[in-house]
C-alpha cells in the first residue's frame, strides 16, 4: 500500500535540520507559524518563503518529498482561496450571481491566503519530515512539563499523541480493507448515506481501533510501561549550542518580520 | 523457574478460564502450548508475565509470586512476551525507538540502552533496521523486532502467544529458526501455537481444553496416539500421521514427528531389505526451474488466446487479458503512453493473461507481495486495471459502470472477514448485502437464513446472537454467509483458513469445498499452505513478482518443487516427501501427485514387493504373518 505521501512521514537524510533538538524546532515552528499568521504584506511573506527555502535546502529533503507531503492537504488551501474569492469584495467587480461576487479585493485576498497557507503548510511539515514523531511527543511532553505541577497530565498527553502519530498508517490501511469489504456487499459510502451503511464503516473501523488499543495497552504493560516516572530515554533530549544559535536566529526573523510590517 | 500450583482465573466470576492448573517449568526448556480455540492457552501465557494474576493458587516465576505488586517489574522484565498481531504491538515509529521502550521504562541509563539495542537487533538478525519505520516491515520482520524488544529487557524467559499465527511460510520459518537458536543459548521458551509442526521443536507439549491442562509429554509421546488427541481439537504433525498410516498397514517403522526422522527411517527401513538403495539420477524427479516454467506457461497460455473463446454465453467464466496494475501515481502524459512506454513503474501484477472456465476451483499461490490480494480486488473490480481487462461472466470489470453492476456476482472474502461484521444480530449482518441490493423483505429473510444454512449455522439458533458474542470460528462463518447472501456465482476467497485451529481450520476447507459442489459456483481461493491448495483445486495460478509462474492442474504445477522452492513456495508434504524418498533411492514411481493416501499405499506396494524380492520365502502368507508381528512389536514398543 502506498503510505508514502501521508503527511507526518518522516524522512531520514541526517542533515543539520535533523539533529537539532526537537525542542527548539518546535518553537521555531510556532514563531514562524506567528510571524506568518501576523504578515500584513507580500514583504513578510517574502521574507519567510526564502526562511524556509534555506531551511529546505539545509534539510536535504528532496523538493518532490515535500509537494507529495503537502499534497493531500491542498484541498485546505483551495477551498479557503475559493471562500475568499466568493465572499469577499473590494475593488473592481468582475462577475456577481446572487450573493457570489468576483472582484478585485476577493482575488488579492485569496491569493495572499493561499500563500500564507501554504508557507505555513511547508513548514509545518519540515518538522514532521526532519523530525521522528517520538522526538516530537518528547518535545512536547517536555515543552508542556512546567503544567505537569498543575496537576496536567503532561505525559500521558505527549504519549497519546505519539500512538497516534503511529497508528495512521495502519488505520489508513484498515479503513480500505473495509470499504472494500462493504463496497463489495453493495454499499457505496457516496449514495445516499443512510445511517445503516455509514454504520457498516464505521462500527468495524471502531472496533478494529479498540481491539488495537486493547492488545497494545496489553503490549505496552507486558514491556514494563509505567508512565514517566523513572523513564529513561535512548534519545535524551540535550539543548546544545546550535539549538540556541538557531532560536537567536529565529527570533531575529520574527523582529525583522514586525519591522517589515510596520514599514510597509 | 516457572511454577503453577492450582491456579484458576476467571473473566466474569462464573466459568473459570483456567481450572486447577499445575505447572512446573524448568531453565532452559522450550515448551510448546498447544489447544482449540478458547481453551485458555493465552490466559495461561499472560499468568506467566503478570499481565494477569490468579484468582486462586499462585504463581511464581523464579522465585517470585507474581501476585505481589512489587514483584510486577520484576516479573515481567524477566518474561518476555511476543503477541500475535504484529501491528498492534509495536509501539514506536522507529524500529530503534520500539526496541529501547522496555529498557526506557527499566530505567536504564542511555549508554546502556543503546548497547541493548544493538545487540538485541542482532541476535534477531535485523542489525542495520535501526532506522527503519516499522509499519514498513514485513510481518516477519515486525516480529522479529517485537522479539528483540523483549530481549532488550534481558529477560529469561520468552512467551510467544500465537506469535506465527498471522505470518505467512518464510516468516514462519525465520521465526522458528529464532526460537531454535535462542533456546540454545539458555533462554526458556514457551510457545502457543496452531501449527502442529512448531510444536515438534519442543522438549514438551502442554495440551489444554476448557482451562485444564489435560496431557503433557514429550511430542513424540503426545503424537504417538493420535486417535487419543482428535478429541482435543488438535492435528497431528505430517510426519507422525505418515508414520501411523504406515504402522496401520504393518510397516515395521518407529513413531517420529519431524520429516526428516520420519524419512530416514523410511530409507533405512528399505536399505535394510536390499543391502543397499540404488543410485538415483536427479534429473528425473526434479521438475522444471522456476525460469523454464514460467516461459512455458506464458508461451502455452499466448497459444490459448488465438484459439477462439466462446464469449458472453459462456457462464460465470473469468477471463484475464493482458492485466497490468501499478500503485505508482502516474501523471496524465503517464497515462497516455503508459501502454508502450512502461519505464520506471514498478508493477505490482504484469502483463497477466489467462482464461478460467466456469465453475472450477482456481487456487491461488505466491509468496507474500506477489500480487495475490491486487488480483483478487481486481476480480471485482475494486481497483482499475492499470493496462488490460478483466471479464466476468462476460461484463468488463475494468469498466466502472459495469463493474458496479456485477460486483454483486463476485462474492469477495477478504482476511479474517471477521473484522468486517458490525450490526447487532447476526440476521441484520447477513441481510446487508442483499438489502442493498434493494430485495423484498421476504428474498431478504429467505437468503439469510439459506447463507446461514449453507456455512453451517442454525438459522433459528443464530439469527438474533450478537456476532461479537460468538466464538472466532462462528464469528467467520457469519462472515461467509454475509457474502453468500449475495448470491454470487464466483466466490473469491483471501486465505480463508487464516488463524484458525486445526479442527477449525479443516471445518473451514470442507465447507468451501461443499460449497463449490452444492451451489456449483467458480471458486478463487489465495492460500499460503500448499497442502490445502493441492486438497482442493481442480486447477493453479501460481505468481511471482507479479508475472505468472504457472497456470495448470495441481498435479503438475507441484511437481516442480525446486521451482516452488526458488520462488518462495514450497510442496506440498506428501509429494515432498515421496521426492525425498525417490531420490535417496525407494522405488516411488514420480509420475502422479502424492497426497497422504497414495503416499502410503505407494510405500506399502514398495515395501512388500522389496520383501518378496530379497527374501523368497516358502510364501508369502509367511512374510505377512511376520510383518504383522514385527508392527505390533514396534507399537508395543512405543508405548
Amino acid at each position: 500500500m502506498n503510505t508514502d505521501a501521508l503527511f507526518g512521514r518522516y524522512w531520514d537524510t541526517k542533515s543539520p535540520i535533523h539533529s537539532l533538538d526537537p525542542r527548539g524546532k518546535l518553537i521555531a515552528l510556532l514563531v514562524i507559524t506567528i510571524a506568518l499568521l501576523t504578515a500584513g504584506n507580500y514583504a513578510v511573506l517574502g521574507l519567510e518563503a526564502v526562511l524556509i527555502a534555506v531551511l529546505y535546502a539545509l534539510s536535504h529533503v528532496p523538493v518532490q518529498q515535500a509537494f507529495r507531503s503537502i499534497a493531500p492537504l491542498s484541498f485546505i488551501v483551495i477551498m479557503t482561496a475559493i471562500f475568499n474569492i466568493l465572499f469577499i469584495q473590494g475593488g473592481t467587480v468582475y462577475a456577481s450571481w446572487g450573493i457570489f461576487v468576483i472582484s478585485q479585493g476577493g482575488i488579492e485576498s485569496a491569493i495572499f491566503l493561499s500563500i500564507r497557507l501554504t508557507l505555513m503548510l511547508f513548514i509545518a511539515c519540515l518538522l514532521t519530515l526532519t523530525t521522528t514523531s517520538m522526538d516530537i511527543t518528547s518535545a512536547f511532553e517536555s515543552l508542556l512539563s512546567p503544567l505537569s505541577h498543575f496537576g496536567v497530565p503532561t505525559h500521558e498527553i505527549s504519549e497519546v499523541m505519539g500512538m497516534t502519530l503511529r497508528f495512521i498508517p495502519q488505520v489508513v490501511e484498515e479503513w480500505r480493507d473495509i470499504r472494500a469489504a462493504q463496497m463489495s456487499r453493495g454499499a457505496e459510502l457516496s449514495t445516499r448515506g443512510n445511517g445503516r451503511k455509514l454504520s457498516s464503516f464505521f462500527i468495524p473501523l471502531f472496533t478494529s481501533a479498540f481491539r488495537h488499543a486493547e492488545t497494545l495497552s496489553l503490549a505496552m504493560d507486558a514491556r514494563c510501561y509505567h508512565g514517566n516516572q523513572g523513564r529513561t530515554r535512548l534519545h535524551p533530549l540535550i539543548f546544545t549550542r546550535k539549538d540556541t544559535v538557531s532560536l537567536i536566529l529565529v527570533a531575529l526573523d520574527l523582529v525583522a518580520c514586525v519591522v517589515l510590517n510596520i514599514v510597509f | 523457574m516457572i511454577n503453577f500450583d492450582n491456579v484458576g482465573y476467571t473473566y466474569d466470576r462464573k466459568t473459570y478460564v483456567l481450572d486447577d492448573v499445575n505447572l512446573d517449568i524448568g531453565e532452559g526448556q522450550f515448551v510448546c502450548i498447544l489447544g482449540g480455540n478458547g481453551s485458555g492457552k493465552s490466559t495461561l501465557a499472560k499468568q506467566i508475565n503478570a499481565l494477569l494474576t490468579p484468582d486462586r493458587g499462585t504463581v511464581t516465576v523464579l522465585d517470585h509470586d507474581t501476585e505481589d505488586p512489587k514483584n510486577t517489574y520484576f516479573v515481567r522484565s524477566n518474561a518476555g512476551m511476543v503477541f500475535q498481531n504484529p501491528d498492534d504491538q509495536l509501539v514506536a515509529t522507529l524500529v530503534e525507538d520500539d526496541v529501547a521502550f522496555g529498557p526506557e521504562n527499566l530505567g536504564i541509563p542511555t549508554p546502556q540502552i543503546r548497547d541493548r539495542v544493538t545487540e538485541s537487533l542482532k541476535m534477531v538478525g535485523l542489525s542495520g533496521y535501526e532506522k527503519h519505520e516499522t509499519h514498513a516491515l514485513s510481518g516477519g520482520q515486525k516480529q522479529r523486532v517485537a522479539i528483540a524488544g523483549a530481549l532488550a529487557m534481558h529477560p529469561r524467559i520468552l512467551i510467544f502467544d500465537e506469535a506465527s499465527a498471522m505470518l505467512d511460510p518464510a516468516g514462519r520459518k525465520s521465526l522458528q529458526k529464532i526460537c531454535k537458536k535462542l533456546n540454545g543459548e539458555g533462554y526458556t521458551i514457551v510457545m502457543i501455537t496452531h501449527f502442529m509442526e512448531e510444536a515438534t521443536l519442543a522438549d514438551e507439549i502442554l495440551v489444554m481444553q476448557n482451562g485444564k491442562i489435560v496431557t503433557s509429554g514429550s511430542p513424540q509421546t503426545i503424537f504417538a496416539h493420535p486417535d487419543k488427541i482428535e478429541h482435543l481439537d488438535l492435528d497431528t504433525p505430517f510426519a507422525a500421521t505418515l508414520c501411523h498410516e504406515l504402522q496401520d498397514r504393518h510397516i515395521p517403522i518407529r513413531m517420529h514427528v519431524k520429516a526428516r526422522d520420519t524419512q530416514e527411517e523410511i530409507v533405512h527401513l528399505f536399505a535394510n531389505i536390499y543391502g543397499s538403495l540404488p543410485h538415483v539420477n536427479d534429473k528425473k524427479i526434479q521438475g522444471y526451474s522456476a525460469r523454464y516454467m514460467k516461459a512455458i506457461t506464458q508461451a502455452r497460455l499466448e497459444q490459448e488466446k488465438l484459439r477462439p473463446q466462446p464469449k458472453s454465453n459462456a457462464g460465470a467464466t473469468v477471463e484475464v487479458q493482458h492485466l497490468s496494475y501499478t500503485y505508482d501515481p502516474l501523471s496524465k502524459k503517464q497515462k497516455r503512453t503508459i501502454s508502450k512506454d512502461t519505464e520506471g513503474i514498478s508493477w505490482a501484477l504484469h502483463d497477466l493473461s489467462f482464461i478460467l472456465p466456469a465453475g472450477e476451483f482456481l487456487g491461488i499461490a505466491g509468496h507474500t507481495g506477489s500480487g495475490k490480494s491486487t488480483l483478487l480486488q481486481m476480480l471485482n473490480g475494486l481497483l482499475q486495471p492499470t493496462i488490460g481487462q478483466v471479464f466476468i461472466n462476460g461484463h468488463n470489470m475494468s469498466d466502472k459502470q459495469q463493474a458496479s453492476q456485477t460486483r454483486e456476482k463476485v462474492g469477495l472474502v477478504f482476511q479474517y472477514p471477521e473484522k468486517q461484521l458490525f450490526a447487532a444480530t447476526v440476521a441484520e449482518d447477513v441481510a446487508f448485502g442483499p438489502k442493498n441490493l434493494g430485495c423484498t423483505d421476504a428474498e431478504i429473510e429467505q437468503r439469510t437464513n439459506r447463507a446461514l444454512e449453507l456455512v453451517g449455522l442454525d438459522p433459528a439458533e443464530v439469527r438474533d446472537k450478537n456476532p461479537f458474542t460468538l466464538s472466532g470460528g462462528q464469528q467467520r462463518r457469519v462472515a461467509f454467509a454475509g457474502v453468500l447472501a449475495m448470491r454470487p456465482s464466483t466466490l473469491v476467497l483471501d486465505e480463508p483458513c487464516a488463524g484458525l485451529d486445526p479442527k477449525n481450520h479443516q471445518a473451514f476447507l470442507d465447507l468451501i469445498a461443499h460449497l463449490h459442489d452444492e451451489l456449483k459456483i467458480t471458486v478463487i481461493m489465495v492460500s499460503h499452505s500448499m497442502d490445502d491448495l493441492a486438497q482442493t483445486c481442480d486447477r493453479l495460478l501460481v505468481l511471482d513478482d507479479g508475472e505468472i509462474v504457472a497456470y495448470d492442474t495441481p498435479e503438475k504445477v507441484f511437481r516442480n518443487g525446486d521451482a516452488l522452492r526458488e520462488i518462495g513456495l514450497d510442496q506440498p508434504q506428501p509429494q515432498k516427501m515421496a521426492e525425498s524418498l525417490a531420490r535417496a533411492g525407494i522405488p516411488l514411481p514420480m509420475d502422479k501427485l502424492y497426497d497422504m493416501q497414495t503416499l502410503v499405499d505407494s510405500l506399502v506396494g514398495a515395501y512388500i514387493h522389496a520383501h518378496h524380492q530379497q527374501k523368497p520365502g516358502p510364501g508369502q502368507q509367511a512374510g505377512g504373518s511376520h510383518q504383522v508381528s514385527d508392527s505390533n512389536d514396534v507399537k508395543g514398543a512405543s508405548k
